[in-house]
This record gives C-alpha cells, sequence and structure tokens, in this order.
C-alpha cells in the first residue's frame, strides 16, 4: 500500500469512529470512485487588469489609450512580438518557459455583466448571463462525484455559490484546526454523540441532522489528514501564500478532494493601478511559484491543474484616476504539467474590434474551458456538470 | 387556540411567540386572535434615520464644479455609513416592533421586489413603501415600486428612452416580480420597456415622466393594443391569472410550507385574483384550519434574521458595537439591505452549508453565553488587497453584547421546562434528542433555554 493510500485510510477510519452507519456508508460508496486529479480555481477578485498583465507591447493602440498607465517595453518580458508579460510576473514566465503555463485570451460571455457581484455568480455558477442559478458548477461537480463535504474545500471562512451544490454542498476552511475547533461547542456536540440514523427522515430536520454530522466529521476529517503533511517550503509572507500553502498542505496530505476554490482579493483598480497592481501580480507570482514547487517536490503537481481567472478584465482606455473600469473579455492561466498547448493557447486580444462600451470582445466562453477541464482532466460528463452542452478546447 | 397552534401561527407571522404573548393569548379563541393581529398592523410606521444632511444635497443645483464634487464625495461616504444605520435600526424595528405581521411581511416582500441601492435617502424610501404596502393592493404597490427611485437605479429604467429602450427592469418585473419565467415572450418585454422610457424621478426620490424621452407609439402587449404607459402594462400583467398564481406560491413558500400543495394554491390563487388585496389573502391563510395541519408546523428553515430576531424575542439583546451586527449578518449569509442579486435570497435549505449551519447552530452560545467565535468575513470586491485581508488579524471574537436577564429571570425563571421548550421548538424533537432532553439535570432555565436554541430542531419555524 502506498503511503498516500494509508493515511488516507487510516485517517477515514479514525473520523468514522463517531459517525452513524449512513455517513460511513457514504465515504466507503465515494472512496474508490473518486478520481486522483485535483484542480485548483482560483479568482483575481475584483477584476484584474488583463492588458497590464499580459501586454500587447508592440500596439500603439494600447499606449495611446493609457497614457499613464501602459507598461513601458523596458518593463516588459517579452514572450513573441506581440505580448509579453508584467515584468513583476518573473516566476509566471518560468512556468511558461518551462510549457507548465498555457494562456488562454479574450474569455468571456455573450451580453457580459460589468458588476462585481453579478458576473461573479455567472463565472461560479456556469449560467447565462440572464440566467440566475442557485448552484455553482463545483457544488454540481461534487452532487456528482464525491458527495461529502470535504469534496470541495473553500481556502477560506465562508463557502462561495460556486461550491453549492444541489444536494451538497462543499466546506470553507483556511484554517483546519480552527475550523475543527469550531465545530465543537458542547451545546450541540452532546446531541450529536446520541444520534443514531434510523429515523433520520429526508424532510429538513433530517437534513439539519445530516449536515451537522457531515460538517462535523468532514472538519474531524480534513483537520486529522491535513496535519500528516508540513511543507518544508517557505511561502511569501501574506494571506495569499497562506492560502496556497494550504491548499498544498490538502493537496499533498492526500485529501479525499479534487476541486478547490482561492479567491484573492484587490483587484478592483479604478484608483491610481499602477503600483497597486505590481504588487499583486508579485504577490499572485510568487505564492503561485512556491506552490508549484512544493507540488512537484511531492510528485502532486502531475494531478494537478491550476486555473486563474477574474470576473471581468477592464476598459481598454484608462480612466482620469489613473484607474481602469470595470471591463469585459479578459485572459485566464491554465497551469499544469502535461498541457497539450502550452504557450498561448489563442490570439491576441484586438483592439480595434471593441464592444459599444469600448470592452474587449470574448472569443472563448468561460463554459468551453469548464467543460474541457471536466471532460479531459476530471472525466466526468461536463454536460451533467454544466446543464449544457459547450465546445471543448484542446489545452490539455 | 391551541398552545401548538399559537406558537406556530406566531413564528410565521413574526419571529415565535414570548411568554408574554403565550398569556395574553392563550384561551381566546383563533377568530379574535386573527382579528387582532391585523388590528394592530393597521397604520404603517414608516422607518426613519436622521437624514437632514440630505437636504442641501435635494436642492443642490447638479453644477459640475469643484465644490459640489467635493460636496458630493462626501454625501457618498456619509451614505455608506448611512445605509448600515439603516441596516441597524431595521433590526432593531423587527425585534421591537408591535406591528409583528406587517414587519414579518416587510421583510417578504423585500425577497420579491429585491433592490439595492447606495442612496440612503432613496433606500429609506424604498424600504417604507414595501411597508407601506404590505399588507394593501398589489396592484398599487407594484406600481409604486416602478416608480420609485431606488428600483429605477436597481434595473436602470432610469436609463430607459423613447431612442435607446433599456429592458432590464421590463424583463425582471415579469420574471422575478409577477408571472415568473417562461410566461411571457420576447416581444412582451420589449413592448413593455417601450411603456416604461421617460420614468424619471428627482433628488428627493419623486416620481417624474420625461415626455420627450416617453414612447407614445401603439404597443401590443399580451395581445392588447394601445398607447400604453408602465402602469398600463402593470395592469395588463395583473389580468394575467399567472401573476396571482406567481405571487400566491411565494406566499405559501414563505407563510405555510416550502413544498407547495398544487390544489391549495390554486384556491388560494382564485381568491387572490379576484381584488388582489394582500390583506385578504393573508386573512385567509392563517384562519384556515390546514394552516394548522401538522404537515405545515415547523417545517420551514429559518432565515438568518427570523433565527437571529427570534432569539431576541425571548432574551432581547443590544450590541455594543453595532458593526458586530453586520459581521453575523455577513457569516451567517443574509444582510438587510445588501440582497446578493435581483433574484433575491434562496430559502430554507439554501441558508444552509457546513459553515453556516455551525455559526447558526452556535448562534445562542454567542449571544447569551460569551461564547467565542472565529470566523472571518470575506472582503468586497472594491477593497484592496490588505483591506480585503484585514478580517484576518482578529481572533477569538466575542459579540459585545448586553443581554437583558433580569426580565428573563422574571419572566422565565420558575417557568416550567415543559412549557420553555414547547414556547422555543415548533418542529417534532427528534427521537434521541428527546431523550437527551429527558436526560438533561439542570434546573436552571437560562442554561436550559440555550440548549434548547442549541438544538438543530430550532432552526426549523
Amino acid at each position: 500500500m502506498k503511503r498516500r493510500d494509508f493515511i488516507k485510510q487510516s485517517s477515514l477510519a479514525s473520523s468514522l469512529f463517531f459517525v452513524p452507519s449512513f455517513v460511513k456508508a457514504f465515504e466507503t460508496a465515494t472512496k474508490n470512485v473518486l478520481g486522483y486529479k485535483k484542480l485548483v480555481i482560483i479568482q483575481l477578485s475584483g477584476g484584474n487588469d488583463g492588458l497590464n498583465t499580459i501586454v500587447p507591447y508592440t500596439n500603439d493602440i494600447y499606449y495611446n489609450n493609457r497614457p499613464a498607465l501602459a507598461i513601458s517595453k523596458s518593463n516588459i518580458l517579452k514572450i513573441n512580438d506581440e505580448l509579453g508579460f508584467h515584468n513583476t510576473l518573473a516566476p509566471l514566465k518560468n512556468l511558461y518557459d518551462k510549457g507548465y503555463l498555457s494562456i488562454i485570451n479574450n474569455v468571456g460571455y455573450p451580453n457580459p455583466n460589468r458588476s462585481h457581484f453579478r458576473s461573479t455568480d455567472i463565472w461560479h455558477t456556469a449560467s447565462d448571463s440572464n440566467v440566475y442559478s442557485n448552484t455553482g458548477w463545483l457544488g454540481r461537480y461534487i452532487d456528482n462525484h464525491g458527495k461529502m463535504p470535504y469534496s470541495g474545500i473553500e481556502i477560506d471562512d465562508s463557502l462561495s455559490l460556486i461550491l453549492k451544490g444541489e444536494t451538497v454542498n462543499g466546506i470553507a476552511t483556511k484554517n483546519p484546526a480552527v475550523l475543527n475547533r469550531n465545530m465543537r461547542t458542547p451545546y450541540f456536540e452532546n446531541i450529536l454523540k446520541q444520534q443514531t440514523d434510523d429515523h433520520l427522515s429526508e424532510h429538513n430536520l433530517g437534513y439539519l441532522y445530516k449536515t451537522m454530522i457531515e460538517a462535523k466529521s468532514s472538519a474531524k476529517y480534513i483537520f486529522e489528514t491535513s496535519k500528516t503533511y508540513n511543507s518544508t517550503f517557505t511561502y511569501p509572507q501574506n494571506p495569499f501564500g497562506k492560502q496556497l500553502k494550504t491548499t498544498a498542505q490538502f493537496i499533498n496530505s492526500g485529501i479525499n478532494s479534487q476541486v478547490y476554490y482561492v479567491s484573492m482579493g484587490g483587484f478592483d483598480t479604478h484608483v491610481n493601478q499602477s503600483k497597486r497592481q505590481d504588487k499583486l501580480l508579485n504577490v499572485y507570482a510568487e505564492s503561485m511559484d512556491i506552490f508549484i514547487k512544493d507540488l512537484e517536490k511531492s510528485d502532486t503537481f502531475k494531478d494537478t491543474l491550476v486555473l486563474t481567472f477574474s470576473e471581468f478584465g477592464r476598459r481598454v482606455k484608462q480612466n482620469a484616476a489613473n484607474g481602469t473600469d470595470h471591463g469585459a473579455a479578459n485572459n485566464v492561466f491554465v497551469i499544469g504539467k502535461n498541457l497539450s498547448k502550452p504557450g498561448f493557447y489563442n490570439e491576441a486580444p484586438n483592439l480595434l474590434d471593441l464592444d459599444k462600451n469600448n470592452d474587449l470582445k470574448y472569443t472563448v466562453d468561460f463554459r468551453s474551458i469548464y467543460a474541457t477541464v471536466l471532460k479531459n482532466w476530471l472525466e466526468v460528463n461536463d454536460g451533467q456538470v454544466l446543464n449544457k452542452s459547450f465546445k471543448t478546447l484542446d489545452f490539455i | 387556540m391551541k398552545a401548538s397552534y399559537l406558537t406556530h401561527l406566531y413564528s410565521r407571522i413574526g419571529f415565535g411567540l414570548n411568554r408574554k404573548g403565550y398569556q395574553s393569548l392563550k384561551g381566546i379563541s383563533k377568530s379574535k386572535i386573527v382579528d387582532a393581529i391585523f388590528e394592530s398592523s393597521k397604520a404603517p410606521i414608516p422607518l426613519k434615520i436622521d437624514l437632514s444632511a440630505y437636504d442641501s444635497f435635494v436642492s443642490m443645483k447638479s453644477k459640475n464644479n469643484a465644490k459640489n464634487n467635493q460636496a458630493l464625495r462626501k454625501l457618498a461616504q456619509k451614505n455608506r455609513q448611512d445605509i448600515k444605520q439603516l441596516n441597524y435600526a431595521w433590526l432593531d424595528r423587527l425585534r421591537d416592533t408591535d406591528q409583528i405581521l406587517r414587519e414579518k411581511m416587510t421583510l417578504f416582500w423585500a425577497n420579491v421586489f429585491v433592490c439595492k441601492d447606495n442612496n440612503a435617502l432613496h433606500i429609506q424610501q424604498y424600504n417604507n413603501i414595501l411597508r407601506t404596502n404590505a399588507l394593501g393592493d398589489f396592484g398599487d404597490f407594484t406600481k409604486a415600486i416602478a416608480k420609485s427611485a431606488a428600483m429605477s437605479k436597481y434595473l436602470n429604467n432610469k436609463q430607459n428612452r423613447k431612442d435607446s429602450p433599456n429592458e432590464n427592469f421590463a424583463r425582471e418585473l415579469m420574471e422575478l416580480f409577477t408571472l415568473g419565467v417562461g410566461n411571457y415572450t420576447e416581444t412582451d418585454i420589449k413592448e413593455a420597456a417601450r411603456s416604461f422610457t421617460g420614468w424619471a424621478f428627482k433628488k428627493d426620490g419623486s416620481f417624474f415622466l420625461k415626455e420627450r424621452k416617453h414612447d407614445n407609439g401603439i404597443k401590443t402587449f399580451f395581445g392588447e393594443s394601445g398607447n400604453f404607459n408602465g402602469e398600463d402594462i402593470i395592469d395588463i400583467i395583473l389580468n394575467q391569472k399567472q401573476c396571482a398564481r406567481f405571487i400566491c406560491a411565494k406566499m405559501y413558500t414563505y407563510f405555510v410550507n416550502p413544498k407547495i400543495d398544487e390544489e391549495r394554491l390554486e384556491l388560494l390563487t382564485n381568491l387572490f385574483y379576484k381584488d388582489y388585496n394582500i390583506e385578504n389573502l393573508m386573512r385567509h391563510i392563517i384562519a384556515s384550519d390546514w394552516f394548522y395541519d401538522e404537515k405545515n408546523r415547523g417545517v420551514k428553515i429559518k432565515s438568518p434574521i427570523e433565527l437571529f430576531i427570534g432569539i431576541q424575542n425571548i432574551v432581547p439583546v443590544n450590541f455594543q458595537k453595532k458593526k458586530q451586527l453586520l459581521y453575523l449578518q455577513k457569516i451567517m449569509g443574509q444582510t438587510l439591505l445588501y440582497p446578493p442579486n435581483v433574484a433575491g435570497w434562496k430559502q430554507d435549505r439554501y441558508w444552509i452549508d457546513s459553515n453556516t449551519l455551525m455559526i447558526r447552530m452556535k448562534l445562542a452560545a454567542l449571544l447569551l453565553n460569551n461564547a467565542i467565535i472565529n470566523i472571518d468575513i470575506k472582503g468586497e470586491f472594491e477593497d484592496s488587497f490588505e483591506v480585503y485581508y484585514a478580517q484576518e488579524r482578529k481572533k477569538n471574537q466575542f459579540l459585545k453584547v448586553a443581554s437583558n436577564w433580569d426580565n428573563f429571570d422574571k419572566t422565565y425563571g420558575t417557568l416550567s421546562q415543559d412549557v420553555l421548550k414547547s414556547l422555543l421548538i415548533v418542529s417534532k424533537i427528534d427521537k434521541d434528542t428527546e431523550q437527551f432532553l429527558e436526560g438533561l439535570s439542570t434546573k436552571d432555565n437560562k442554561e436550559y433555554m440555550i440548549q434548547l436554541m442549541s438544538l438543530p430542531e430550532y432552526q426549523l419555524c
């Protein structure tokens, strides 16, 4: 038996000790079905300015529209004769050079919404922009694959729509020890101890008991499993670095969870963008660099795919406050070991052909990326999770 | 009326029954109680905070100069604070009101006519439209909503002009407020949008029509043709029985049972379709025998606000740090005046996930027993990196609250634990839990009450 499998099974066993048999049945049933591939979704929350991230440094329109904001040619890590990285992204450029990064340009959806809330909902639910859905696409994934709260983990303290399913919800934690402690309160610990499962019904009361029991056993399972791995890497001292460190700990300790969601804040740069974005991109790139090294060392990188998106890009033209306003299409980063099309997946943004708000038009529907990940990476029925069929791409 | 019926009734039309309510109502007939409920909610009392700072804004000429711009920036900051104040005031109102039904219905309508705005004056007006019309005529109600400044901004009706119609309001009016998806055509939306063109508001929030932006052409809507305006459109929508059915379904899932009984719904629809009088509909529901059927009692999962106010119905608490009120609402997933989107909060099971259930089960201990909480709230989209994660630094928070225990001791101190249980728990109690409660040796009613409020059963109403 492999070490990871052993840890998985023994910690599961110990967490099952006080758990009613119906939960036990859940866990043994799902353990064998779940694949070993991991998916980490990262949201650059607030709307990252993609044009100052992957820079069209030979395009005059770009420079004309951003007199105070455009990145000068000398500060670009050039990739080809059109595009280059913002120089704070050197660690990301390294991943690119190794063939671990694929950049998909012009990703968006029809009738783009420019509200953070709404557009985030749309990306989380994978719905059309005029449909209000109650479930997220990762939530629907764990509805069908995993079926326990810990099957999908958000590295935060409260759960986002992306991990809410129809019958199962993921769980949020950025510190498993705290989560485990929070779950333990004498007032209901005593009650749960007394529970047998034979009378729990499908009605709301049964649902509440079941959710509480599963939440508690999930918290315990995550805590006990994750503490079997301690990273030897030094992550950047900032909250995002910490989030990625926790994610690596979950993956490397072999938690039986396939999907992770991390939100990194701060990208809503309406005012004095340059300095702020420089720092943000640097935090992102340096943390990501260590994260990938951490996974590589445990040989889990080959089984992990990292997808980074923003709810929207920003307007081509800068505003009067040396910042940028909410835009539409944006780039998406895919990081993985065996990408079938590393480098630029598609054409650079077309700054001559903007929409009526003067924002970038999309040429790749983000749901095509989801469909590709579901079908080719997680190897499940993408139509079932997305409630619709989308053209798949060939980046993995 | 039976005690179990009373607690059920008050958990639905209010936030539960406390001892005072129980003593004044036991033994009184249903019809008298129902009459009294409506009588006490008769004259609406608007919710108002001090917004006199806006007077100068309202009278200000909209000139674009440095002085004005500075004043506007300051006002925008004040607005953000005032909306929080309004949130606190609304929570206080829910806790303290005698107009139990009207306030509960205001909360209900806030999740039907969903709206958000960053102007404190306009959102206060909007909130009071909900309150004033909560038991009134549904047609008048819908028209008042359509004319309100807050809604006009929220769904872009102020950008809806003859030469470039904006369909957002027309679409959501039908999809989310009156008919439901699939009960109208895309043409209906276009024609309705034309009819609402030119609807505008002044700074003070009052409605007016911009004649030159209004489309006076002939529109065809649900098979009728004419030079319709927005009010005509709402009248035609009301002519569709589907509108009555749509609202009755919302009422049924909120006040009766999250699972709809189709036959019952049809009867309610027929009744409501006659006059669209909300009070008549509500009176019919709570006067019916079936409302008190066992299958309808204790089957609804409380919203975070219902849970929070319900606890305070027994033991009122005052927050010394008002900000912690926002914190609590956020981690439980329902912040008043900040709905997630125009579809509103999904209710019942959608309130629950591992993280929210944990905090909900702990809420009584947090409020009443100084339990520790260790949960950070998410930052806002607009926050800088540092602010986004700012909550990280705070560990092990206590809620700084002053609870009114004196009153509890006087009122509940000597009450039998069985009666206390029947007041607090309306749902059936789980077999094992019942056994656990019987085995409890505590004589202290305070301790016993917190234990009851920490049961999964207490999550139901």
